[in-house]
């Protein structure tokens, strides 16, 4: 498909967050490079990556920020949910306390994203089953108390990893085409590229906004 | 901050120099044009006047070749070697990246209607450009609305401008616009008599705000372009950082001591700042990030030191924090301060000079080798470059034993929270026991208040012996059941049965005579032998008047303490009893069992008791074998009705003070069950239930207790 100048056509933003070492970055780095990378360091602040997809048809380029799980730069971190489309929630199934700590993960991401934020949650290092401290189950019935989609993945062996970025993806491209994510809101997290003509379906509304606007 | 002389003798800088080094000379920051501006990697070395310059007489030179892309990658073969070099490096990462013709946007495929687009867009909410426009207006419009109006105009030229080119041009040349629209207003300001009445100080502000307000609504634009390759260098820069991360302070030669707390705070805090250059939207503020960061640098090394710091310590120590933080999109946030920040600003003053130094850590990063970290072995260079070699710097274990800390006071205060809790809910237990003990308390003395103004004592029974029939009469205003009884002597005195029965009741009453429901309700249930011959007489208007009455005077107005109604209640009673005594008595009687405790002996002795049932043994000898029958029948068309009518007043003197829901568990016997009397059973079913079990006291009690 020829796309213009830009060989895709949505840039979708995503965040990825949970506590220090639950393979965060290694996660990322398994989506973009498909390779494990053993010792990552400790991501500070915030590291990104990008790797173009395709949804029904539509090249979609995911801007993804992976995000430190340090405490010491939450104020950092905090500044990149705003206009997140798509938020991927980490905890490690071999340590319990990373779990327990998704609830306020999730209490962030409600607040500072917008509600058409796509939350998807991941049971990372699911390749050491002999170390597993949460069970399948009990992660997947706080995924659907809290109406997020979930899957349990390995960075290491690769298990899950696409699938979750791009579930998350076809998410937002559904709510793309119902309507319910505004592409022109603020801090939609979804950018259209102009390189499609007509493909902008929202020109006729800002024709009329441009006259309400106060300079 | 020590003073950092700017020494211009120096004519060549470090981009010049093959190897990057961790001692430069402080002008080794300058242009290389020697105009005495500092240089940056970005321009070539030059400043930014001089790289134009030299950027003109390169374009003349390619002018024969009209193609932009071409151009800006003759541009971007200008950077130094090391660029190049560092770029193969990072190829194989980025191969995915490369296959994608996304970064290599030729700008001369381009039709008009495009730039209209970017209009909308831009239209789009800008909460950022809002609130700018907000602090606009309370800060300057005391200075007219002309020259409000006139800012606005200008900043809307410019952004519209901007987008339209954004596609024709290359982002030097709209660096280039940039910088002559900020130059535009700022002689526009300095000239224009609209701004004629505007302070110096203010027309500065406006110049910056104006460069703030315009950057900030073409952020989107002009931040990390899809038409540059910036994102690519970003990605490429990180990596090597990352990959660069076992670099210590001793490497870098450089005092920064990391096993110190307060140093490592300090050097957090200098990675805080330079973090924040990211989220910022505005090359100024951005800048302002980048001298915050290299203030806190330098208080790192005067904490090192202990004393004055030189030009030479500061460089390592910030490369170390930039290897350190990892900035994100460390490229496009420099390239898009360099592009876009006010040259002045950069070109001079504390601000221009950190942000060289930076460009110079970044350049030294990109190109570092063994050679550069303190001549380090090739090998062991190569061996932690490709991951082989592997070590635990202090750093790392310090920010991994940070965070363990950080957990161990996180649980700390989620304990004493808990605590705090536990205590909480303790104390409020302890209120709401009170709180419970003393509704209990309330209860009863409301319960006790209410019994002690109603009080339905049931008199001991007057020796109907000694009372001629008229005396019985009225007596009956006050003891209804009694008289009743006495009633009925006359009535019933043909019958041998019933003579016997009586005398036997009389024994009885005198017996206990004081206090005793329970040989009362046997007394009076003696009358019911008469019962087939005053049925009749319960058809009389007399009754149903009387009873009408009673309803009347009820649903006007009642209160408890009414005692004439008390008094009239009672007067129908004996009305009733006059005709009914068997009826009434039995209801009468009724009501004292509901109030004293319902022992199972006592429901026993009440044959017409609705729980009762049958007859008790003791009592069904003496009742004639041929009326018994149709006693009971009889019983459950009128007496009740009677029964409810006497809880009604019961429920009228008790209904205010107690609010105890009326009990569901009254028998189904209390709804007549007779068409005979439709009147007064319809008026017996819309009465309240409530009285039966308020009248029981003990069971009122309990209620209480329970509902606590
Ligand atoms: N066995 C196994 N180990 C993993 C997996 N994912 C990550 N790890 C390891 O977990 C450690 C931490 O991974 P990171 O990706 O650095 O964790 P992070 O979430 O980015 O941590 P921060 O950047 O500090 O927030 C690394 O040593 C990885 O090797 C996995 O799927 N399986
Ligand atoms: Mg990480």
């Amino acid at each position: 498909m020829s796309a213009g100048p830009y060989n895709y056509s949505y840039i979708f933003k995503y965040i990825i967050i949970g506590d220090m070492g639950v393979g965060k970055s290694c996660l990322l780095h398994q989506f973009t490079e498909k390779k494990f990378m053993a010792d990552c360091p400790h991501t500070i602040g915030v590291e990104f990556g990008t790797r173009i997809i395709e949804v029904s048809g539509q090249k979609i380029k995911l801007q993804i920020w992976d995000t430190a799980g340090q405490e010491r730069f939450r104020a950092v971190t905090r500044s990149y949910y705003r206009g997140a489309a798509g938020a991927l929630m980490v905890y490690d199934i071999t340590r319990r306390s990373t779990y327990n700590h998704l609830s306020s993960w999730l209490t962030d991401t409600r607040n500072l994203t917008n509600p058409s934020t796509v939350i998807f949650l991941i049971g990372n290092k699911c390749d050491l089953e002999g170390q597993r401290d949460v069970t399948y189950e009990e992660a997947s019935k706080f995924a659907e108390e809290n109406g997020l989609m979930f899957v349990e993945a390995s960075a290491k062996t690769g298990d899950n990893v696409e699938e979750a970025f791009l579930e998350t993806a076809k998410k937002i491209y559904q709510s793309i085409q119902d309507g319910r994510l505004d592409l022109n809101a603020a801090e939609s997290g979804v950018q259209h590229k102009p390189s499609q003509p007509g493909r902008n379906p929202l020109s006729n509304d800002q024709q009329a906004n441009k006259d309400n606007c106060a300079c | 901050m020590p003073v950092l002389t700017l020494q211009r003798s120096y004519k060549y800088i470090m981009y010049a120099t093959k190897q990057p080094s961790l001692r430069i000379k402080q002008a080794d920051l300058k242009c290389k044009s020697g105009c005495g501006f500092y240089g940056n990697a970005d321009w070539e070395g030059y400043c930014s006047q001089c790289y134009r310059n030299h950027m003109d007489v390169e374009r003349q030179k390619k002018s024969h070749n009209s193609q932009m892309p071409d151009q800006s990658r003759a541009q971007m073969s200008g950077f130094t070697k090391f660029e190049e070099k560092k770029r193969q490096q990072t190829d194989k990462k980025n191969k995915y990246l490369k296959s994608l013709p996304v970064f290599r946007k030729s700008s001369n495929v381009k039709d008009s209607g495009r730039p209209e687009k970017y209009i909308d867009i831009m239209r789009q909410a800008n909460p950022d450009a809002n609130k700018l426009m907000v602090e606009f207006i309370t800060q300057y419009s005391q200075y007219g609305d002309i020259v409000k109006k006139d800012f606005f105009k200008c900043s809307q030229a410019f952004s519209n401008k901007v987008i339209n080119e954004l596609e024709v041009k290359p982002i030097e040349d709209l660096a280039e616009t940039a910088q002559n629209y900020y130059n535009l207003y700022q002689n526009r300001v300095n000239s224009n008599s609209i701004y004629e009445d505007v302070p110096s100080e203010i027309r500065e502000k406006l110049v910056e705000f104006f460069e703030k307000y315009t950057m900030i609504i073409l952020y989107s634009f002009l931040f990390c372009p899809p038409t540059t390759n910036d994102e690519e260098k970003d990605l490429a820069i990180q990596n090597r950082i990352r990959k660069l991360s076992w670099v210590n302070a001793h490497h870098l030669d450089c005092c920064i001591s990391e096993t110190s707390i307060e140093v490592r705070d300090l050097v957090y805090t200098a990675i805080n700042d330079l973090l924040g250059m990211d989220s910022m939207k505005a090359p100024l503020e951005k800048l302002a990030c980048v001298v915050k960061c290299c203030r806190s640098v330098v208080e790192v090394l005067q904490h090192c030191q202990g004393g004055p710091v030189s030009a030479d310590e500061f460089l390592p120590a910030l490369i170390f924090v930039v290897l350190k933080a990892n900035p994100a999109r460390l490229k496009s946030n420099i390239l898009y301060v360099t592009r876009f920040c006010k040259d002045s600003r950069l070109m001079q003053g504390e601000a221009g000079y950190y942000f060289t130094n930076l460009c110079c850590a970044v350049s030294f990063i990109e190109n570092l080798t063994a050679e550069s970290l303190n001549n380090m072995p090739e090998q062991e260079f190569e061996a932690y470059m490709s991951g082989e070699l592997t070590c635990v710097s202090a750093w790392e274990s310090a920010l991994v034993a940070c965070e363990g800390m950080h957990q161990l006071c996180e649980h700390l205060a989620f304990l004493k929270e808990l605590s705090e809790r536990t205590q909480i809910v303790q104390n409020t237990t302890q209120s709401l026991r009170d709180d419970m003990q003393k509704l209990k308390e309330g209860i009863c003395d409301s319960v006790e208040s209410v019994l002690e103004r109603t009080p339905l004592i049931i008199k001991p029974r007057i020796n109907p012996l000694t009372l001629t029939k008229e005396q019985l009469f009225t007596q009956t205003t006050q003891y209804g059941p009694q008289i009743e009884t006495t009633n009925e002597v006359n009535t019933c005195t043909d019958t041998d049965i019933g003579q016997n029965y009586y005398l036997q009741n009389l024994s009885l009453t005198q017996i206990n005579a004081l206090d005793s429901t329970k040989n009362k309700l046997q007394l009076d249930i003696t009358p019911c032998i008469t019962l087939p011959e005053i049925s009749k007489a319960l058809n009389s208007n007399d009754f149903l008047s009387s009873s009408s009455a009673v309803d009347n005077k009820s649903i006007e107005s009642i209160t408890p303490d009414d005692n004439s109604y008390l008094g009239l209640s009672k007067v129908n009673y004996d009305i009733d009893f006059s005709d009914l005594s068997t009826e009434n008595s039995v209801a009468e009687d009724l009501t004292p069992e509901k109030r004293k405790s319902p022992t199972p002996s006592f429901v026993i002795g009440d044959p017409f008791s609705p729980i009762g049932g049958s007859c008790p043994i003791a009592q069904t000898p003496l009742v004639p074998s041929s009326v018994f029958p149709q006693i009971e029948s009889k019983n459950d068309g009128f007496v009740l009705p009677f029964l409810d009518d006497t809880e009604e007043n019961v429920e009228d003197s008790l209904l205010d003070k107690v609010e105890v829901a009326p009990s569901a568990s009254l028998p189904a016997p209390l709804v007549p069950t007779s068409s005979e009397y439709s009147g007064f059973s319809k008026q017996g079913s819309r009465i309240p239930n409530i009285p039966c079990s308020t009248g029981d006291f003990s069971s009122l009690n309990f209620a209480g207790n329970s509902n606590m």
